[in-house]
């Protein structure tokens, strides 16, 4: 199973690579439309700035090849951490920025002012997952994954998360659109139960669910 | 709810892992891969690797070891020790390491945060503080492993360099470090409820109990330690145990 | 099961069920203040399907049978849980094993007599290796120096050089007997303990690779010293298709009925240990220097291996919890005669050893060294070597 990683300069990738390497994919780290093309999965991955990543991102000119293989071909795709929110319609984070729309969702900040929690959100946190979904088999009922961002998603529909975290009030750590599985936590650094999930990513079939 | 974590920091020098005492006195404590394995297999929460290695040509040490830690420990990674340019940072960051510590170089140049926060995301940029009491008891950030006094107020630089955009403080009592007497939780609570970002607790855990206070009593989000791993036979098991224990909300091993 | 409301130490939390205190390595306390350790056994006595393991097991065997030299290698030590194993494995699954025994150079008298006859009741082929004495010594004082626990060389012998001959063979199954999930947290009956080098990372090794060894010996070794305590390459153990796992982790283990079993089909004899109480003769009879090993335990931790052996009684109801605490208190805490022994060994005075040991206590215990009467000599202990 081919995996291509999508670098747009953004995002720990050696990190994502190794990972899905040690999961059982073989991987390709790239910037090249040939290469998503003939991947059999997709991983978006990113940290840092919505604008940033946003523009990046379309500097590399694989919006076009992007959407073909993800919104017509169907290719699975994994967004993780600003690569999911890049997938909402819209950002707040340092003004307001446009994301992909893919998802029916807006990214906002952490209101933390009544809880006093620390910002950003950095470190382990326990997910709940909604039960009998194959992207959380072999994870327990409250798996810890790493966290570490200070914009969540906003999901316009409830549904569409099929994991939530509570940091100061709960919030989406998973959403799941036709074939586009996105977490705000990373597989990548959250040692066992990331590789788990990651391992799920790889066997699952979008159509079946 | 977000848990509290226990970070295992590894000194690098030529390559091995040491440990000293106020970064004297150096003792071999290691090879830094196999130790980054077995702080992986005990369920660290996440590593630090500081690179003491004095001279520039060395660097390449701490770039190699970034590189293979990452390949199989898949956990968050933070690299420090003499970075001064984007360009450190970005090397450490292709390598694989996840959060870049920065020190001296900030001091000198506070700007340099925040054009290191813009450019890779302020949570990538971690601002370790070395602190000194002084004789008239009041606390003095310091740079260069001690050598150099600044005069400036730990709360005080670490809510500037928050401003800047660092996205998280890494707090060093230097006069503890490697003693195992405990941190100064003191100085930890001072700068932890004056800066919204987190702030990791360094220099003197000794004891699991040190562990606990840190983050008890000096409202740490995160405990560093190094000695009580090296020169104990505390592991980061034993001292999750403990914590849990005590009531701390930590990952299971 | 009845709870123990009897004081046991001074200063220490014990678990209402097990009585094992909060010093224990893996220890964490539920709300109704009962270990993770009893919570482990509880579930293996109520919710693992053993038939449908065992079954796991055969199709393991099966899948290796009669394509190497050996079907499989057993690890062994000579004690009663290496002795189950192997007699398993030959009476009951017919497997042609090649037996592997790691000597740590301290094998008492007693287990070196029920091993030949094991072996040759069985009708084995075996491997013995004893590493380097002048290595060896050098790696127990800088493992007690560092950790207070100077097994290190035989932990990570016993865990790497089978691994190193099933490599060498082309032996890729390796089957262990006890999972630490018996008696540790490490791991728990839920999830399977493979015997590979994440678990000699996690807890056998005591956090000391032979690599950091290296660099802390700082040249009085090689690294060519240290190979059979090495974990060997992962690559070269996925080249054969490698699997390690325990016995136990298969069929429900259960050490008093073992060591019957072995006492019977083997003539396999029990032996007195230090500071552990006659009615125990089967445990830890493999080692010399096991009396000067709890000891430290009992310094740095508070409790000894009467303790360990009580608590697994009381989770399987074997004992109230007063006969414990009544054994413990007669038992542990007691000054091994053999430490005159392990002193020569590593050349320390006892001043020496015991500063030591006071650097490595676990919080939040606090040694009361004053008062910690003297053992009586094993009855083997005049014929150890002593070169």
């Amino acid at each position: 199973m081919l995996v291509t990683v999508i670098d747009y300069g953004v995002g720990n990738l050696r990190s994502v690579a190794k990972a899905l390497e040690a999961a059982g994919a073989e991987v390709c780290v790239s910037a090249e439309a040939a290469d998503l093309r003939r991947a059999d999965r997709l991983v978006l991955p990113g940290v840092g700035a919505f604008a940033a990543g946003m523009a990046n991102l379309l500097k590399t000119g694989l919006i076009d090849v992007l959407t073909r293989e993800v919104r017509e071909a169907d290719k699975p795709l994994l967004a993780i951490c600003l690569g999911m929110q890049l997938l909402a319609r819209e950002s707040e984070e340092d003004g307001w920025h446009a994301g992909l729309g893919w998802l029916p969702a807006r990214v906002v900040e952490f209101d933390t002012r009544a809880s006093g929690l620390k910002v950003p959100h950095m470190g382990w946190n326990e997910i709940v997952p909604r039960p009998g979904l194959p992207f959380f088999v072999g994870l327990g009922s409250r798996p810890t994954f790493y966290f570490v961002h200070s914009y969540h998603l906003a999901p316009d529909d409830p549904r569409l998360t099929v994991a939530t975290c509570d940091y100061g009030g709960v919030f989406p750590a998973a959403v799941w659109h036709a074939n586009i599985l996105a977490t705000q936590f990373h597989p990548e650094k959250s040692q066992d139960n990331g590789l788990r999930l990651l391992r799920n990513f790889l066997a699952w079939s979008p159509a079946a669910c | 709810m977000l848990k509290v974590r226990l970070i295992p920091s590894l000194l690098l020098l030529n390559g091995r892992c040491v440990k000293g005492v106020r970064f004297a006195d150096f003792r071999d404590v290691g090879h830094p891969i196999t130790a980054a394995r077995v702080y992986d297999a005990q369920g660290a929460d996440e590593l630090l690797f500081l690179d003491i290695t004095a001279s520039v040509e060395n660097r390449s040490t701490l770039f190699e070891v970034m590189a293979r830690a990452a390949e199989e420990c898949f956990m968050p990674l933070t690299a420090g020790g003499g970075v001064r340019s984007l360009g450190d940072i970005r090397t450490l960051l292709r390598c694989g390491a996840d959060k870049v510590s920065i020190n001296t170089a900030a001091v000198e140049r506070p700007a340099f945060i925040r054009e290191a926060a813009e450019t890779f995301g302020r949570q990538c940029i971690m601002l370790s503080i070395d602190c000194r009491r002084r004789a008239d008891g009041r606390y003095e950030v310091v740079t260069r492993r001690g050598q150099d006094a600044t005069g400036r107020d730990p709360l005080a630089w670490a809510q500037e360099a928050e401003a800047h955009g660092a996205g998280e403080i890494l707090l060093t009592a230097l006069d503890r470090e490697g003693t195992r007497q405990g941190y100064d939780v003191e100085l930890t609570r001072a700068v932890a409820k004056g800066v919204r970002v987190p702030v990791i607790a360094a220099g003197g855990a000794g004891s699991l109990q040190h562990l606990v206070d840190g983050v008890a009593a000096g409202g740490a989000s995160a405990v560093s330690a190094a000695s009580l791993f090296h020169f104990t036979d505390q592991s980061v098991i034993k001292a999750k145990a403990y914590m849990r224990n005590a009531g701390l909300d930590v990952r299971p091993s | 099961m009845p709870r123990a409301s009897l004081p046991v130490y001074d200063h220490l939390r014990t678990c209402t069920q097990c009585l094992l205190p909060e010093t224990q390595e893996t220890l964490v306390f539920d709300g109704a203040g009962v270990c993770n350790v009893c919570r482990q056994i509880e579930y293996k006595q109520t919710q693992v399907d053993w038939a449908a393991k065992e079954r796991e097991f055969v199709a393991l065997i099966e899948q290796y049978r009669d394509r190497h030299d050996y079907d499989c290698i057993v690890p062994f030590s000579g004690g009663k849980d290496s002795t189950f194993t192997l007699y398993t494995l030959v009476a009951k699954y017919r497997v042609k094993p090649l037996v592997v025994r790691f000597d740590h150079g301290f094998l008492r008298p007693t287990v070196l007599e029920n091993s030949t006859r094991t072996i040759k009741k069985l009708g084995v082929d075996v491997l013995h290796f004893r590493p380097n004495w002048r290595v060896v010594q050098k790696l127990m004082q800088e493992s007690l120096r560092r950790k207070g626990d100077f097994c290190w060389h035989c932990h990570t012998g016993i865990f790497s050089y089978p691994m190193h001959i099933a490599v060498k063979f082309k032996i890729p199954l390796v089957i262990w007997g006890e999972p630490s999930a018996e008696y540790v947290s490490y791991y728990t009956y839920e999830q399977p303990e493979e015997v590979d080098e994440k678990r000699f990372n996690r807890f056998v090794n005591l956090g000391i690779t032979a690599e950091d060894m290296h660099g802390m010996l700082d040249g009085t070794v090689t690294l060519r010293d240290l190979k059979p305590f090495t974990y060997p390459e992962l690559r070269d153990l996925r080249a054969l298709n490698f699997r390690s796992v325990c016995l136990g982790s298969f069929i429900p283990w259960d050490v008093r009925a073992q060591a019957e079993l072995i006492r019977r089909e083997l003539g396999w004899k029990e032996e007195r240990v230090e500071g552990v109480p006659p009615q125990y003769g089967y445990e830890k009879i493999e080692c010399a220097m096991q009396g000067v090993r709890d000891y430290l335990k009992f310094l740095k931790r508070g409790f000894g291996r009467t303790a360990h052996l009580v608590a697994i009684d009381l989770r399987n109801g074997r004992i109230t919890p007063e006969e414990a605490v009544a054994l413990i208190h007669r038992y542990d805490g007691q000054r091994p005669a053999s430490l005159d022994v392990f002193l020569e060994y590593v050349g320390l005075s006892e001043a020496e050893f015991m500063d030591i040991a006071l650097q490595h206590v676990i919080d939040p215990h606090v040694p009361e060294v004053s008062t910690i009467p003297r053992g009586e000599a094993l009855w083997d202990q005049p014929l150890w070597d002593r070169s």
